[in-house]
């Protein structure tokens, strides 16, 4: 198998929490995996972009056109990020609000910031909350809902439960959706 | 066993893995994670090792060459602009040599993700004269780091892990030893003037010429074990793609996603290199590309007609690889047709910039704010520093920035050379320690007159918030006294969320600087909002909005103050992101001309 993935947020949001359940995942589901993290300057609000690239790859980053995936945990970013979508292929999913941009690809969004405000999930729960909307409407997304919750655990079983509860909450929005 | 790694998990467990019981070294982006890490592996494993964080990189560096040289297995972390900072006692030690075994790690950036210069720190180690090992991914990382110390002490000589971003900070599972067997290592310093003390010329000399024997060995070492084993997977194309580190993998992904027919032997030392016997290689090539992050170190090793590179501006000569690149560069060397496998269209319109900017509530903002209300940009130079209050830049509260230390130092000169003018340095607590004590102690030797602003967050936050001499010691490591140790009063400031506090402050430093005939030094105590054990009561915990009725888009709050939630919604008024908002009120007095910022309601 081969799968890419751009995760692409705002620094604080939970880009990176990403990309290490997604490298567990990859080591339950026995499949290689290599994420690269942009760490560094940005502090709190700056633009923030990570890769995950799932089967045999061996260089770190991610190239222009090459991106199956692309979960924008902001709209602003997602559209940041479009060029790394593969043309034919790329799927993105993001929270944007509802008069968000239209784009050519097969887009799935969400307005998370609106829940949040509403308090139906906590904000900082966000990063969760948005590859639960991933699992449920990325048909290619590689991997099941069983391992990323145990993906979820092996990175900090305390606040698992809380976490996968979020994680569902995001899958069933995404549902009532659809 | 097989473990999901970060790059700098990796090197952390290769070195207690290849026996590593000393480790010494001063945080920067990509490498602050590797001592953190070790630290944490230590403890596990509950291992007797020492690893702490040194002021400097020059520190670091000796305090780990001292355990090499009474034969302990040691090691060095830090960033390639550390590295410029350490590069004095490299270049002696590298002509001494050592007994245990040193590895000195230099994470390299490019792409200048965290940088202010892009560098080459296998370039360093060329002209330090000692052999560099160049991974291309978290797993080559581990074996390296136990390769290098092995061979460390064999040819007694310090060797250089240089891993790039992408390495630093990649992730992936790797294979790794099982079992531990490591003991602490016991140092023993065997006195021996003729080579630790040795004085120039007639020692040095006779260094020098054991160091070029040294390099001819480790040449042979390279070709034999690194080098030649490799050739024989090689298939016989027209084009030979020499690669190292993280280039490795961008070659090798973009050759076999397109079929094009080239060889590739990646060079795990890329210094020094067996130049006769890889050139020999060349005569079955009509063409060898070199693909190399981020200078021609390589490259510049090797001579041929044959030879494509950045030299010969086949390869892009600034910035991080891509396979873009890679394309870009075979195809003006002939061996392909212009091809944009590897392009996409970007996003046209206009989006929300988003540069690097400090936290919401860092006590930072506020100091660069008070500075810039009081001390007025026409009549001031703000001489600035390294770490997270480098990004007032965005207030445009800061005109200089070179390298630590040196907004006290420039500070000094701006004095001299435009004495109408006052001079603003700021620095942080880390970088005092690092390098702002020395040039303190000239401006006040020689009676310079500038401001001097220490923001003391008690902490490296930049990279990732790793303690500080004053943290760790507070009882004996004062900022207040080492600037009393001068001779001169130190001005004190608890930082309060409330701007208009800080903006007094700075008042008095304005006065106090009327009558000054010497640097006038102020400490402001703050903390940094990460910092959990000392942010916790410090942090306000209220909402703020924006009036709209009272917004005027002056643009006052957004140019002076940018805190990150402040942007202007449809209506083109002002308005506060509730989920970036850390609550702290700091903006709620000084920074709107038309008071339009409000309390909206306690969190
Ligand atoms: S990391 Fe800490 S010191 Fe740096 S900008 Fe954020 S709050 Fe300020
Ligand atoms: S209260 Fe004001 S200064 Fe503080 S974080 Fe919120 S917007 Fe920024």
């Amino acid at each position: 198998m081969k799968y890419q993935i751009v995760i692409a947020g705002i620094g604080g949001q939970g880009a990176v929490f990403l990309v290490k359940v997604l490298s567990i995942a990859s080591a339950l589901a026995k499949q290689k995996c290599l994420g690269t993290e942009n760490h560094g300057m940005s502090q709190r609000g700056g633009s923030v972009s990570c890769y995950v690239k799932i089967g045999d790859f061996y260089a770190p980053a991610i190239d222009e056109g090459q991106a199956d995936l692309l979960i924008a945990l902001e709209g602003n970013e997602a559209l940041r990020n479009i060029q790394y979508l593969h043309k034919d292929k790329g799927v993105i999913v993001m929270n944007a609000p509802k008069n968000f941009p239209k784009v050519d690809f097969e887009t799935h969004s969400i307005d998370a910031f609106k829940k949040a405000k509403a308090k139906e999930f906590p904000i900082d729960a966000l990063n969760v909350y948005m590859l639960g909307v991933t699992l449920a409407l990325d048909a290619h997304f590689p991997f099941t809902c069983k391992e990323i919750e145990e993906a979820i655990t092996a990175m900090n079983a305390k606040v698992a439960e809380k976490n996968i509860a979020v994680l569902h909450q995001g899958i069933n929005d995404a549902k009532a959706k659809k | 066993m097989k473990q999901i790694l970060m790059g700098n998990e990796a090197i952390a467990l290769g070195l207690i893995h290849a026996g590593v019981d000393m480790l010494s070294g001063y945080p920067g982006t990509p490498s602050s994670e590797i001592l953190g890490n070790f630290q944490k592996f230590r403890d596990k494993f509950k291992l007797e090792a020492y690893a702490q964080w040194a002021t400097n990189e020059k520190v670091g560096f000796e305090v780990a060459y001292a355990g090499a040289i009474s034969g302990k297995r040691t090691c060095a972390t830090m960033k390639q602009v550390g590295l410029n900072v350490a590069s004095d006692p490299l270049m002696s030690a590298s002509y001494i040599g050592l007994k245990g075994a040193m590895l000195l790690i230099s994470c390299d950036d490019p792409g200048f993700y965290s940088s202010q210069t892009e560098q080459d720190s296998r370039s360093f180690a060329k002209f330090a004269r000692i052999p560099v090992l160049d991974p291309s991914t978290p797993q080559e990382a581990y074996d390296m780091v136990k390769l290098g110390i092995e061979f460390s002490h064999q040819f007694e000589t310090i060797v250089m892990l240089r891993p790039v971003m992408r390495v630093s900070h990649a992730r992936e599972i790797c294979e790794v030893d099982d079992t531990l067997h490591v003991k602490a290592n016991q140092g023993n310093f065997e006195r021996n003037i003729p080579r630790w003390g040795a004085v120039p010329p007639a020692g040095r000399f006779r260094q020098g010429l054991e160091q070029i024997e040294r390099l001819e060995a480790i040449k042979l070492w390279n070709w034999e074990h690194l080098i030649e084993p490799k050739t024989h997977a090689l298939k016989g194309s027209r084009v030979l793609c020499l690669t190292s580190g993280t280039g490795d993998g961008y070659v090798k992904e973009a050759v076999e996603e397109l079929n094009i027919q080239v060889d590739i032997l990646k060079l795990d030392m890329p210094y020094p290199l067996p130049k006769e016997n890889l050139e020999a290689l060349f005569e079955s090539y009509d063409k060898v590309i070199v693909f190399e992050e981020s200078f021609p170190c390589i490259e510049e090793q090797l001579s041929s007609p044959k030879l494509y590179g950045k030299l010969t501006k086949h390869v892009h000569l600034i910035d991080e690889f891509s396979k873009d690149k890679v394309l870009s560069a075979f195809a003006k060397a002939g061996v392909i047709e212009p091809n944009h496998a590897y392009q996409s269209e970007k996003y046209d319109k206009e989006l929300p910039k988003r540069p690097p900017n400090m936290c919401p509530g860092c006590p930072h903002r506020d100091v660069h704010y008070a500075i810039t209300k009081t001390f007025k940009k026409k009549k001031s130079i703000y001489t600035s520093d390294i770490g997270c209050y480098t990004l007032g830049l965005n207030q445009a509260a800061i005109d200089t920035i070179l390298c630590m230390g040196a907004s006290i130092s420039m500070a000094s000169g701006f004095s001299i050379s435009d004495p109408d003018k006052t001079v603003v340095a700021t620095i942080g607590d880390s970088t005092f320690m690092h390098s702002g004590v020395a040039p303190l102690i000239n401006a006040v030797y020689q009676n310079h007159k500038f401001v001097l602003i220490i923001l003391d967050n008690s902490t490296t936050a930049m990279t990732g918030r790793q303690t500080t001499p004053e943290r760790t010691n507070p009882n004996q490591i004062d900022i207040k006294r080492i600037i009393e140790g001068c001779g001169i009063a130190c001005h004190e400031y608890v930082y309060e969320q409330d701007l208009n506090k800080t903006v007094d402050f700075m008042k008095s430093l304005q006065e106090a600087y009327k009558t000054a005939t010497a640097p006038v030094v102020a400490v402001v105590r703050e903390f940094c909002v990460l910092d959990k054990e000392n942010a916790v009561g410090r942090l306000g915990n209220v909402l703020v909005e924006v009036d709209e009725d009272k917004c005027v888009a002056c643009d006052s709050c957004i140019t002076n103050y940018k805190c990150p939630p402040m942007h202007y919604n449809d209506a083109g008024k002002m308005e506060i992101d509730p989920f970036l908002c850390a609550g702290c009120g700091s903006c709620l007095d000084v920074v709107c001309p038309t008071d339009a910022f409000v309390k909206k309601e306690e969190n």
